[in-house]
């Protein structure tokens, strides 16, 4: 599996609803160990969202602090974003991710640095 | 003081390699037409390049990245394409102009047609990227390019009324017999060729070329904030030398001599072989420097090897993109299509795509991860924001007015 | 239990990647996910560079391009992208830090192929900057 797989994708909960398309994914290092650089990277979640534009400026999740016109345009665009912790996760196919449950129930996907 | 010389070495290579072909043809054309009413577009074009030239070299100097680098970590690799592609092909025809320019040049001083010497020019320019030791290159041709003083000497030694080209600049109106779109396509001709992309990609990979690091923040913001606006100021003398003998004349500068008739007039033979000298070398100078950003760019984008602080032989794509550039750049003036066409059109794309430039530059500015404690101040910012706003209005008004004034004509 | 945390598109893709020497080796273009035999999450496992990685994230007719421009420059019948295992990933911070030097990477063909049949012929090809 790629990465780009992932991104971008659908995602789509047991009613068929779409909770959004992938974003980006959240790793943390405590996987396996793997050569000089330590604990891998392990997949840990999926942050979705509605729209896809500018979501890798980093502003609604980094440290990013201005320009403020532009900072206040992505936090309207972003505010909806979510996350799907990977245990939810049902398939993953061609297009689009089922995910468990419902795309309701999904909670806010809080900082990462 | 050994300090003192490489700061004045800098300031001075910063003012003489500021005009390119683009403004020596843009500020000719518009002072022979419209006089001095388009003076302030040059004021805001030189406020801009100075605003984001000092960005992209703080950048450059504290992340150690150039900024085109940093553009696909910031944007997407989708994104950045669509910037790389448009960027590339404005910077490719801005090369085939400088390549033009400087054969034009050679040809005013020696009445062979310009034809014949562009291969020569080709191959010179490619010769000296791949040879000359890139700050002895920046230095020599930026230095020379001071000799474009003396198109001022001339204006001052022909002693105008400069209460009235004052008067004029701050007054803009726009001229009997002229329409407003035209004016305006003109303003925006003048705001691309002031603020050319290709000089904010050249600048910040040229400070990873030459090795800054942050003791030289201070040396960037002199070179950009003293430098430019003196060689704004050179471009400004070339649109008041056309304001005085053109316009009243009604000659549209359709070739570089015209250019040069009002220095030819004032200072005779010798100022006109100086003027020459500076012509060549700020045209020379160009088609380095856009030769060089093609290959940047697309190194940057895919991540290659890029740069002459390389041995070439580490850097094989790089040197090949340039090579391919320049000969295609070269192929393109060989078509005989005219020269200052391929200019005209370079800079009113340039100002076509100048928000696709300019905004990742904002973003990558504001970053503490590459920037550290040397983040975009407010100031910076508010400016920053303002001229992005602008930008977007110009990119958006340049086509529709191309068409409707036919390309200014 | 918590170690780094990252969010793999903001802080991974599309990062320079530099060799040991300092030397440019192409950028982060996807990144190779594998499941566990165990079960649970999938885990990176490579960095995936050159154009037949970008050619996935670029998408549409102009990808599907790509990979197969890529794919006819390969020799033998390997269809995959260039791989950098994350064995030899020394850090990551704003670029990405290898420990081995370029010409040990699969990346490494292109720019080895241009320097031995093009630029490499031109006369002070070899010379270091002065």
């Amino acid at each position: 599996m790629r990465l780009s797989d992932l991104l971008g994708a659908d995602v789509v909960d047991e009613a068929g609803n779409s909770a959004g398309h992938v974003h980006d994914v959240r790793l943390v290092q405590d996987g396996p160990l793997v050569g000089a650089f330590g604990a891998s990277l392990r997949v840990d979640g999926l942050i979705v969202g509605r729209r896809s534009i500018g979501a890798r400026l980093g502003y609604e999740r980094g440290q990013m602090r201005g320009p403020l016109p532009v900072k206040l345009v992505t936090g309207w665009l972003y505010h909806d974003g979510r996350y799907v912790a990977w245990d939810r996760v049902r398939a993953v196919e061609e297009d689009r991710i089922l995910i468990s449950g419902s795309a309701d129930d999904l909670p806010q996907p809080g900082p990462s640095s | 003081m050994k300090r003192l010389f490489s700061i004045a070495l800098g300031i001075l290579t910063a003012i003489g390699g500021f005009v390119d072909i683009g403004d020596i043809v843009a500020n000719a054309e518009t002072g022979a037409r419209f006089g001095m009413s388009l003076a302030w577009v040059v004021i805001v074009g030189v406020v801009g390049i100075c605003l984001f030239a000092e960005m992209a070299g703080r950048v450059a100097t504290v992340s150690g990245r150039a900024v085109f680098d940093l553009v696909r970590e910031r944007l997407g690799a989708r994104v950045a394409l669509v910037n790389l592609v448009a960027s590339f092909f404005i910077t490719f025809l801005t090369l085939a102009a400088e390549i033009g320019g400087v054969a034009l040049a050679i040809e005013l001083a020696t009445s062979v047609n310009y034809l014949l010497w562009v291969p020569i020019v080709a191959f010179l320019v490619w010769l000296v990227i791949w040879r000359v030791k890139f700050g002895l290159m920046e230095n020599a041709f930026g230095l020379l390019g001071l000799a474009l003083v003396v198109a001022a000497v001339a204006l001052w030694r022909l002693g105008p009324d400069w209460g009235g080209l004052l008067h004029a600049a701050t007054h803009p109106v726009v001229p009997q017999g002229e329409g407003h779109p035209t004016w305006w396509f003109f303003g925006i001709a003048l705001l691309g060729a002031a603020m050319t992309p290709y000089e904010v990609f050249f600048f910040s990979s040229g400070a990873v070329e030459e090795g800054w690091s942050r003791a030289d923040l201070i040396t960037n913001r002199l070179n950009v904030y003293i430098g430019f606006p003196l060689g704004g100021l050179l471009s400004l003398a070339l649109m008041a030398g056309a304001t005085l003998f053109l316009e009243p004349r009604g000659i549209e500068p359709g070739h570089l001599s015209q250019v040069a008739l009002p220095t030819l007039l004032v200072l005779g033979k010798l100022g006109l072989a100086v003027l020459l000298v500076g012509f060549f070398a700020a045209t020379f100078g160009a088609a380095l420097e856009t030769g060089l950003s093609c290959g940047y760019s697309i190194a940057q984008y895919f991540g290659f090897q890029w740069g002459k602080f390389v041995r070439p032989a580490d850097a094989p794509r790089f040197h090949l993109i340039v090579l391919l550039s320049i000969l295609a750049g070269a192929g393109l003036v060989l078509t005989t299509i005219d020269p200052v066409t391929v200019t005209e059109y370079s800079i009113v794309l340039s100002a076509a795509a100048l928000p696709l430039t300019y905004f990742p530059i904002l973003v990558v500015a504001n970053d503490p991860d590459y920037m550290g404690d040397k983040v975009n101040s407010r100031l910076t910012n508010a400016l920053g924001s303002v001229y992005l706003l602008l930008l977007l209005v110009v990119a958006v008004a340049t086509i529709p007015l191309m068409i409707l004034t036919k390309a200014g004509s | 239990m918590s170690g780094r945390v990252l969010e793999a598109g903001l802080h991974l893709l599309d990062r320079q990647l530099i060799d040991v020497d300092g030397r440019l080796a192409g950028k982060v273009d996807d990144l190779e996910l594998e499941l566990p035999p165990g079960g649970g999450p999938p885990v990176v496992t490579a960095i995936l560079s050159g154009p037949g990685a970008l050619s996935r994230r670029l998408g549409g007719r102009l990808g599907a391009w790509l990979e197969a421009a890529a794919n006819r420059l390969r020799d033998g019948d390997e269809d995959r992208p260039a791989r950098v295992s994350f064995a030899v990933v020394k850090r990551i911070e704003s670029a990405v830090d290898l420990s081995v030097a370029k010409r040990e990477l699969e990346t490494n063909r292109l720019e080895a192929w241009t320097r031995e049949h093009l630029i490499g012929h031109l006369p002070g090809a070899g010379d270091a900057p002065e």
